[in-house]
């Protein structure tokens, strides 16, 4: 048990002293009350107003770096905003819209089948999986624990989900489809998992673990779907795998399945958005893991075993980001390969809408949002490359989540008692 | 008396966010004297110090020294008049050494570049010589007694070339025999031409050691007055501003069943050293025990151990017939423990959490504040209105963060919590640390009230008073064993002495 | 044996650490019997060994000794399986891949920006600010060192390296003031801006990168005025030592140079005495007149250029090209190693070589066993990290203020 005492220590040493709680001078020599650790400063419900200024921001000094490049940030921003489908909601007139699964038409004042359409339809399938990777962060985090190894767990359940949507050709897709998403998210939650033990019983950072299992995701992924891997598809000089078989693949609601149109996933996300908001508020469970997050040492007194919670944060967080992945092998990559392996980077993206979100299920589900539809309209298929250059803009793209990240940790009292010292001085 | 003081506060104002800590202070040092500032906790002691070593600014007022006016803007600024100052928690860094501790920032060197630590050993060496301040200048901070790092901080002060010595609360931490080592040196400083500020909040003290004696009260001078004519009670009358309950009003207790037996108890501290060495003791239903011992004798380690937040190497724990030896918290909390944390903010208090979610601590996990897993957060709220009102916390809702109570109330919120589980065993670790007069007799009249219900109550404390004054009996903890047991009839000398070890138990010390 | 056991006549043989210490070297020792020259092509011996190590482990864990005797599981562990895996391999293949000496000379290259990112590191960690950001300085300072010497071999020939050098260094500088900034006075936690700043330096260098050289890459004369090689004649005839250090880049020497001045500088100098005071206790170095934010805002800096130049060798003095996110996590293989060296020089760089050597395998197993599991084998290194981070390093206990933001009165 002294272990866990330790191990408390350390996340105490995490723990900052509050700006906004220093209205009584501190004692000379008391060390700064560990009172809130550093989950607490994103663990509030209320301000929706900093984070819309955050962004904001990250806008602005994001468009500098393109203007600094020597080109007119207004019209990327444009381009970029096109390519995201959301101007589809300003498009409104007299149109008829196909209920799902069925054959009926009826009226709808939106045009569902326009190019902006298409282009929502897919920022909303880039939203589904980073909705699951920002929740895999924000979980993590209201337990004190920084998870930057959402990538690696989405792999894990994108793994799984390829290999088997591959195989079981014949199976119900009322089977199929479960089994591969129940058991994306549970390779989510093991690989997870190995960083929450290790944080519990030995106390290793699960910064330096994540990061690590991160890139072990990689290269085994780009070992088993590269050239001569075990999971390649039939075609042997293209390092891909096979496509995952029709019964495995989520229901399209929205488009076309070829064209990749919108799946059920993003239901799928949206519902699992109100499980985490349940867990955290509503259950014991959700209470624990917040005590942990908050003061570990004081949970442990309260009788909640820390090391359990860490676990459990962190492989319920693994199973949010491999269910991402599983949700995109089966709402519409249908296949892996080597390059994207190395290309993806939706459980960073994740980060930022966490981030962003305050790890709130709302404030998520909006990051998740933005940035899904950043990313699209950054993509080489909504880009016009004569504009901007897609590549450029997936850039861009990391930027402006570097600033995220960068602003909104920013408390605004922090900055505003800094400055009046500076006044003052 | 027609000579300037060697050093004078006029007017001293300072103001914190809704707090007047200095009001028009007015202070001075004369040349070779002990003067004692006697205040109670919150009195503007230490603010008031703090703005003479440069920590703080005043918003008004003036500093002269040997006549001329001052600015200290910094602890640099301090430093170089000739001020010096010993925390009540020393600054000192605990993995280095003595003597790199003391040269820290005015390092002597070698080569221009190099720290010269032969040097360095040396003026420590001479120093301490000169001053009879001995201690070992390669030995690491972290393995000398208290009673050296404070002779260790008193050298930096003195290395530094102070003249004007500020002892905040020297001997808080402290056996009563080294703090009459401690006051040793202090007439010796004196005789050497040192002057020293002495701040305290213990009579007995400041009458035995001060020249003069200046009274705050609520960041306002009182009076000054010299030590030699003054008494116990008037000073208290000064400090407190009315007659000091100085016993708290009880009847006399009617132990009943032992419901809490600790039998040849051994513990590890963090650094995986033996600091409870086979204990044993037993707190009967009814009765308030009281166990006094200098910090850091295992009495941590102890309460750790029975609250089940440490892991017990040997001996046993029985809480009413229970055997909870290594038992989880969660199990030590449902044997019947109650338990008042020694440090509410690092332990008892998840402080970002409302006052409603903190008062549930223990209490969520059982119907009806939870039923299969999920929060029933309507009872759990009205479990909260209930509680906050029946123990008059102040200055919140059930919706308050527990960050935005003052201390006092923070308390009375863990208060609560703990007596509300009905637990068998109470264990109060320095249950009125920081609280100020009114707070802490609400604790120790809900403490009393707990005992005639029938519980059994451990009372840890540092304070003597607060022990002698609340304990059915007494017990005295040295090194991790109990080296004596008292009556609540004994004077604070005999505990004194049994606290370092003195006493029937020498074998204990050895 | 009789003659070891009297050279280690003092040591406690039942101590557990010793216990598990010996479990390490058991554990290196099946690998290594495996190998060429020895080549033991029995699994048997390999895996006994590695039985005899996880056996000393687990009895030094069990006796409290944790950090080591995880330590002797994992090289146990790690034994039987690389050993197992050298047995089965045709001794030709093993003759390939295990070349001493040059795995020695690549065990440096692949250190060396693992010793700066650590070194730099150090500099940050122990004057009391975390530093996750290490991989993105990195990653800064291989961007724009190439980008510097590119700039400037038109006019500095040769010598355009030393332009890229200044010019990585400075960009580090930037990245890494506004880490200190954001840890030392705005106080957000540490962790969150140090990933911040990764997020931004990978944008940031692979933005400019396809914005500069999209098209092609970036040039491939790049080897002409990179950091030079440091020929030592008179070594490169000596056996095993002259392959090693016979030529070397001249940045490998720096980051030797470097380590020892870190040393001198951290533990010998009034300066490395503020800078651990304020480390290990802000407010007491506070009360002696220390500026704790200046020597923090000077530590976090200096770790940015040191880091930053380490981050050039990657790309003017090693591979001699950029390409996008290059580092590959190396930044935080050199965090790791800090932790793993307990803040200290020299054991830190004990670590890096641990990791670099791991590097170096990974790298030359492609030629002997083809790329497929050439690909699996670059997940080593990691993985070595993570065992180390879980087994060995645990909670090893850093700079006591390290993380917490410095309030002053």
């Amino acid at each position: 048990m002294s272990d866990d005492e330790r191990r408390a220590d350390e996340l105490i040493e995490l723990a900052i002293t509050q700006d906004e709680v220093e209205q009584a001078p501190l004692q000379p020599g008391v060390p700064p009350p560990p009172s809130m650790h550093f989950a607490s400063r994103f663990g509030g419900v209320s301000g929706v107003i900093a984070p819309l200024i955050t962004t904001l921001i990250a806008f602005l000094m994001g468009g500098l770096v393109v203007a600094l490049t020597g080109k007119n940030p207004l019209k990327v921003y444009h381009a970029i905003w096109n390519g995201t489908g959301l101007n589809w909601f300003f498009h409104i007139g007299n149109h008829s819209a196909r209920v799902p699964f069925s054959t009926t038409h009826m009226w709808f004042p939106w045009d569902t089948s326009s190019v902006a359409a298409q282009n929502l339809q897919q920022t909303l399938l880039l939203t589904t999986p980073i909705i699951l990777t920002g929740l895999a962060v924000a979980f993590a985090f209201r337990c004190g624990m920084f998870n930057i190894g959402g990538q690696g767990q989405y792999f894990a359940g994108t793994i799984f989900a390829v290999w088997l949507g591959t195989s079981f050709g014949g199976l119900s897709p009322w089977v199929h489809v479960p089994l591969v998403l129940v058991v994306g998210a549970l390779a989510g939650a093991v690989y997870a998992g190995i960083a929450g033990l290790l944080k519990a019983t030995v106390g290793a950072h699960e910064v330096i673990s994540t990061i690590m299992l991160n890139w072990i995701s990689i290269w085994v992924g780009s070992y088993l779907f590269g050239q001569g891997g075990p999971l390649q598809g039939s075609q042997p000089s293209i390092p891909i795998s096979n496509d995952i078989v029709d019964g495995a693949k989520l229901p399209v609601i929205w488009g076309l399945k070829l064209l990749q149109g919108l799946s059920i996933g993003i239901f799928i996300a949206v519902a699992i958005l109100v499980v985490y908001w349940l867990i955290i508020n509503r259950t014991t469970l959700g209470y624990e893991v917040r005590a942990v997050g908050f003061n570990p040492e004081a949970a442990r007194y309260g009788g909640i075993s820390v090391a359990r919670n860490y676990f459990l944060a962190m492989a319920i967080s693994g199973a949010f980001a491999g269910l991402g992945g599983a949700l995109d092998i089966t709402g519409w990559e249908y296949r892996i390969g080597e390059n994207d392996i190395h290309a993806n980077t939706i459980g960073f993206i994740g980060l930022a809408a966490a981030l962003l979100g305050r790890n709130t299920a709302l404030g998520v589900g909006t990051a998740s949002l933005l940035f899904g539809a950043l990313i699209n309209g950054t993509s080489g298929r909504q880009l016009d490359p004569s504009i901007f250059r897609p590549d450029l803009a997936g850039n861009l793209t990391t930027i402006i989540q570097g600033l995220v990240i960068l602003f909104v940790g920013l408390n605004v009292g922090g900055v505003w008692l800094w400055l009046k010292r500076r006044r003052g001085a | 008396m027609a000579v300037a003081p060697l050093l004078e506060l006029r007017g001293i104002t300072k103001r914190f966010p809704g707090v007047l800590a200095n009001d028009k202070v007015d202070f001075d040092l004369r040349s070779s004297e002990v003067h004692a500032l006697l205040g109670e906790n919150g009195a503007g002691k230490s603010t008031l110090m703090n703005i003479l070593y440069g920590l703080y600014t005043p918003d008004e007022g003036q500093i002269l020294l040997r006549g001329e006016p001052i600015e200290l803007g910094s602890t640099k600024a301090a430093i170089e008049h000739g001020i010096g100052m010993v925390h009540q928690h020393f600054m000192l860094i605990p993995v280095m050494t003595v003597a790199e501790n003391i040269v820290l920032a005015t390092e002597p060197r070698r080569n221009g570049v190099l720290l010269d630590f032969d040097a360095a050993r040396k003026r420590v060496q001479e120093l301490s010589n000169r001053y009879g301040l001995l201690v070992d200048p390669d030995a690491r901070v972290d393995r000398i007694t208290v009673g050296q790092q404070q002779r260790v901080e008193i050298l930096k002060a003195l290395y530094r070339g102070a003249e004007i010595l500020i002892l905040d609360e020297p001997t808080a931490v402290l056996t009563p025999q080294e703090a009459k080592e401690l006051f040793e040196i202090l007439r010796s400083l004196k005789s050497q031409g040192k002057s020293i500020i002495f701040i305290s909040h213990k009579l007995n003290e400041v009458l035995e050691i001060a020249d003069r004696i200046t009274t705050l009260r609520r960041g306002v001078v009182v009076d000054t007055i010299p030590a030699s004519g003054a008494t116990e009670e008037s000073l208290a009358r000064m400090m407190v501003g009315r007659e000091v309950l100085l016993r708290v009003d009880k009847k006399p207790a009617h132990p009943g069943d032992p419901l809490l037996q600790v039998e040849d108890l051994v513990v590890f501290d963090d650094r995986g050293l033996e600091a409870v060495r086979g204990l044993s003791l037993s707190v009967r239903g009814g009765e308030i025990l009281g166990l006094a011992g200098v910090d850091a004798n295992g009495q941590t380690e102890l309460i750790d151990a029975i609250a089940g937040l440490r892991a017990v190497r040997s001996g046993r724990v029985i809480v009413d017939g229970h055997d909870l030896t290594d038992a989880h918290a969660k199990d030590a909390l449902d044997a019947g423990i109650g338990h008042i944390p020694e440090d509410r903010h690092r332990r008892g208090l998840v402080l970002p959490f409302t006052l409603a979610e903190n008062l549930a601590l223990h209490a969520y996990r059982k119907p009806p504040n939870s039923e299969r897993g999920f929060l029933n957060l309507r009872a759990i709220f009205a479990r909260a209105r209930r509680l906050l009102k029946e123990f008059d916390v102040r200055g919140g809702t059930p919706s308050t963060p527990a960050a935005a109570l003052s201390g006092g109330n923070q308390q009375k919120v863990v208060l609560a919590r703990e007596i509300d589980g009905d637990p068998k065993v109470l264990i109060a670790a320095q249950p009125t640390r920081g609280l100020d007069v009114g707070a802490i007799e609400f604790v120790h009249r809900r403490l009393v009230e707990q005992r005639d219900a029938g519980r059994a109550i451990l009372l840890v404390s540092l304070e003597l008073e607060e022990i002698l004054s609340l304990s059915d009996r007494i017990l005295v903890i040295y090194e991790g064993r109990i080296v004596g047991e008292f009556p609540p009839t004994a004077t604070e000398e005999e505990l004194g002495f049994a606290m370092t070890g003195g006493g029937r138990d020498r074998e204990a010390a050895a | 044996m009789t003659a070891v056991a009297a050279r280690f006549g003092g040591i406690s043989w039942t101590h557990p650490k010793t216990v598990g210490v010996a479990g390490i070297a058991l554990g290196a020792l099946a690998f290594w019997l495996a190998l060429p020259p020895l080549a033991a092509r029995t699994a048997a011996l390999p895996i006994l060994l590695g039985i005899l190590a996880i056996a000393a482990g687990i009895w030094a864990w069990s006796r409290d000794e944790r950090r080591v005797g995880g330590g002797a599981i994992a090289a146990g562990i790690l034994g039987i399986a690389l050993g197992f895996f050298a047995t089965r391999s045709s001794p030709a293949h093993l003759d390939e891949v295990v070349v001493w000496s040059a795995l020695g000379a690549a065990t440096l290259r692949y250190a060396t920006p693992l010793t700066f990112a650590a070194i730099g590191g150090l500099y940050c960690e122990r004057s009391g600010v975390i530093n996750v950001a290490l991989e993105g300085m990195l990653l800064t300072g291989a961007f724009f060192g190439i980008w510097g010497a590119i700039w400037a071999h038109g006019w500095a020939g040769g010598w355009a390296w030393v332009i890229g050098l200044i010019t990585a260094a400075l960009a580090g500088m930037v990245m890494a003031t506004v880490h200190a900034v954001w840890a030392i006075h705005l106080k957000v936690d540490q962790i969150i801006s140090g990933t911040a700043i990764n997020f931004l330096a990978l944008g940031i260098t692979g933005y400019l990168f396809i914005d500069k050289y999209g098209d092609t890459g970036t040039p491939g004369d790049v080897p002409d005025y990179g950091i030079p090689d440091v020929h030592i004649h008179f070594l490169q005839n000596w056996y095993f030592v002259g392959p090693i250090l016979g030529q070397l880049n001249l940045m490998i020497w720096v980051s030797f140079a470097l380590l020892v001045g870190t040393y001198i500088f951290v533990f010998r100098t009034p300066y490395g005495l503020r800078l651990r005071a304020v480390g290990e206790h802000p407010r007491a170095a506070d009360t002696v007149g220390i500026s704790v934010y200046k020597i923090r805002y000077i530590a976090v800096i200096s770790s940015g250029a040191i880091a930053a130049m380490g981050g050039a060798y990657l790309s003017i003095g090693f591979v001699h090209s950029f390409t996008e996110n290059m580092t590959a996590g190396t930044g935080f293989i050199g965090l790791a190693a800090l932790d793993f060296g307990k803040w200290r020089p020299f054991p830190t760089w004990g670590a890096t070589l641990l990791f670099g050597f791991s590097s170096a395998l990974a790298d030359r197993l492609p030629t002997a066993y083809g790329n497929q599991w050439g690909t699996l084998f670059q997940a080593l290194p990691y993985l070595l990290t993570l065992i180390a981070v879980a087994g060995v390093i645990g909670r090893s206990i850093g700079p006591a203020a390290a993380g917490r933001p410095y309030v002053k009165q």
